[in-house]
């Protein structure tokens, strides 16, 4: 039992932590930001995880499509080189046959080669033959190079061992771009292997490019093995600049992507000493790409302005009701605390009314037994004096026993005695009997009494002191030359009567406390203060209610709701 | 010393407060009337039984026997006695009990004297005419 105690305990004290303490200190702009942020996380934060998924997958499937094409196209162009030169070594080849090394030695039968190449490739630049020990036994071409020892060249051993040898592009003696092929032949006369090498006018292989290069790709070139450029690119420069990129140089095929949003494939080139680089902007469906995006973000952005809208209203309307609800419960609370207050507060009344009258009895008596006997006593100095002291407290008495006697009324349970009454005739008995004090007093009486209205179940002597007590204090209020209206009408059932007057008004600070006993503002000998709270005492015993608005230097207005049936 | 010469009403005073008891009862003697007091209920019930007084002026709230079981004995034994009930409660349903156990009449501490014997007088008329 104890345990479920403090678990309720915790429980309330929490929940005060989290809805902000107690409802009358509640934040509620704090209330209406949480519930508005929380809500907005709730609702935008899967419509982002969405829209985010969405555009990640769609570029996935785009680079992906992207690269397959890039690589295709790659592919492609390889193979177009490849073609190229393997039909240009095939054209070598076939013209370093075997047994010809004798002819070719013959710098006539060279030269006749030679112009029958040229005749089909102009891009041949000269020819030469080279025997096994690396001497150039016969040339034909724009140098005197015969007789040139070739024994120490890297080349000259690459392409004894392997056939055939492809050199990066150089710039000549011409300073004009050139790249040689050499092949290996093995004269069977001589029993030793010979060599025919040839240079080729590199813009051949730049043509070339240019005529694979299609229009989707932007860039296209060559590159040797340690990155230096043999073609030129729209992107790196001019042949002979340096490729920055490592992977293109020591991968035999790879992709990547730049920052620029480049998108890189390259590939060797089999045989030759060149890596195809094929370089393209990314996204080969820029336009689709760019449609997508803008349409995702479009609509994520109208769902987000919809959403804030919805979402800030709804935090508003819950908010409202909070606040509502509060306002209710803290009214509800005061209300009882109120007719708590009052009804405790009569409690003491009656029983300090209570303990004075007895001593109040006591003056009373004594102070009228000292009279008695003045009065049979013989005339002595001061007897008159003494005597008006006496009938002076006897009057004090009288005043106090009319305060004490009142106090007691609160703990006097008056019988009450309900009858069917019609409401308008108390108002109007009422105010005949004050018709003459509201003549003297110039006031000017308006009453709108509503004649259908229904009987109630009430006590009409109670009713009657309820009316004249606020109809005594409105005249007060009023003073000369007043108005007071009277009006009588149904309110959901209960009988409703507004007692207005254009008095002086009640300030706030007073308000709260008019129904409180002995609070006044009259004159001590005007009024006890008792007579509004024995009013709401009587009404609150009819089951009516009674309530007071006032504006200072515009009036007051008590309302009075007596239900139909006690 | 005497005020006024009255009939000789015979008056048993109840109340527990000697001092307002004492000058009250003075104050009926200087006006004539037979006046016997007593501060407690029983007391009240012995006097009556001892002198049959042609009016009782009761306490309601004495320490022994409240009033109205003083009454309720008294009519009773007596019931042609009338008793009038002085007190400084004001419990209205007090009062009205009493009236139905058929008290005289209900009158609130501190009272004037006048409106006292005027109350005391017509009870002793009632009990006279009876």
């Amino acid at each position: 039992m104890k345990v479920y105690i403090a678990l309720k305990e915790w429980l309330a004290f929490h929940a005060m932590k989290v809805l902000g303490e107690s409802y009358n200190k509640r934040n509620y702009k704090k209330i209406r930001i949480s519930l508005f942020t929380t809500i907005m996380a709730i609702t935008i934060i899967p419509l982002l995880i969405i829209a985010g998924l969405s555009y990640n997958n769609y570029t996935d499937l785009l680079i992906k499509e992207e690269r397959d094409q890039l690589e295709s196209r790659l592919d492609k162009s390889i193979r177009a080189i490849s073609a190229m030169v393997e039909n240009l070594r095939t054209v070598i080849e076939f013209s370093a046959w075997q047994d010809r090394y004798d002819e070719l030695t013959v710098q006539a039968n060279l030269e006749k080669l030679f112009i029958r190449l040229k005749q089909h490739y102009t891009f041949f630049a000269d020819i030469g033959v080279i025997d096994s020990r690396g001497i150039q036994q016969s040339y034909y071409g724009p140098y005197d190079l015969e007789g040139t020892d070739y024994s120490n060249e890297q080349w000259f051993t690459e392409v004894l061992e392997s056939g055939i040898y492809i050199s990066n592009i150089y710039l000549g003696f011409r300073e004009v771009p050139h790249f040689t092929i050499a092949v290996s032949s093995f004269d069977p006369n001589s029993r030793k292997k010979w060599v025919l090498r040839t240079t080729i006018d590199a813009s051949t292989l730049q043509n070339f490019i240019n005529t694979i290069k299609t229009a989707r790709i932007d860039d296209l070139f060559l590159i040797d093995q340690i990155g230096i450029m043999q073609t030129s690119s729209s992107l790196y420069g001019e042949a002979f600049s340096k490729y920055k990129e490592k992977r293109a140089v020591s991968n035999e095929y790879s992709f990547y992507q730049t920052e620029e949003n480049y998108f890189h494939g390259s590939g060797r080139i089999k045989k030759t000493p060149w890596t195809l680089v094929l370089v393209e902007k990314e996204y080969v469906h820029q336009q689709d790409w760019l449609d997508f995006r803008n349409r995702l973000a479009t609509i994520v952005l109208l769902c987000i302005i919809i959403d804030v809208l919805i979402v800030y209203g709804l935090a508003n309307l819950l908010t409202n009701l909070i606040r509502s609800s509060d306002e209710i419960h803290m009214k509800l609370l005061q209300e009882a605390e109120h007719s708590d207050r009052l009804a405790s507060i009569g409690r003491l009344a009656a029983g300090v009314g209570h303990e004075i009258n007895n001593p109040l009895a006591i003056i009373n008596e004594k102070a009228g037994l000292a009279g008695d006997i003045l009065a049979v006593s013989p005339d002595f100095e001061n007897k008159e004096m003494i005597t008006g002291c006496l009938e002076s407290i006897g009057k004090s008495v009288k005043r106090c026993s009319t305060i004490t006697h009142r106090l007691l009324g609160f703990a006097k349970r008056q019988e009450v005695k309900n009858q069917q009454l019609q409401v308008n005739d108390v108002l109007k008995e009422v105010m005949v009997f004050l018709d003459n004090l509201m003549l003297t007093n110039r006031i000017k009486i308006e009453s709108q009494l509503q004649y259908d209205l229904p009987e109630v179940f009430s006590d009409q002597m109670q009713l009657q002191q309820v009316f004249l007590n606020i109809l005594n204090n409105a005249i007060d209020a009023v003073g000369k030359d007043g108005h007071i209206s009277i009006m009588s009408h149904v309110v959901a059932g209960d009988v409703r009567v507004v007692i207005q007057d254009d008095g002086p008004g009640i300030t706030d600070d007073v308000l709260p406390h008019i129904f409180e006993p002995f609070f006044t503002t009259k004159d001590s000998d005007k009024g006890t203060g008792l007579g509004l709270s024995i009013t709401y005492g009587l009404i609150k015993k009819l089951g009516g209610d009674i309530t007071v608005r006032s504006q200072v230097g515009k009036g007051t207005a008590f309302t009075i709701t007596i239900p139909v049936e006690n | 010393m005497k005020l006024h010469e009255k009939e000789h009403i015979r008056v048993l005073i109840a109340d527990d407060e000697v001092e307002f008891l004492e000058t009250l009862g003075t104050r009926m003697k200087l006006r004539g009337f037979e006046v016997t007091t007593v501060n407690s209920g029983g007391a009240a019930i012995q006097a009556v039984k001892q002198d049959t007084p042609d009016v009782v002026v009761l306490d309601l709230k004495m320490p022994d026997l409240n009033g109205l079981e003083v009454l309720a004995k008294l009519k009773e034994d007596f019931p042609a006695l009338e008793v009038i009930i002085l007190t400084g409660q004001g419990s209205f349903e007090a009062g009205k009990e009493g009236m139905e156990k058929g008290a005289f009449d209900y009158i609130m501490k501190p009272v004037d004297l006048n409106q006292l014997i005027g109350k005391i007088e017509e009870a002793y008329a009632k009990a006279k005419a009876a």
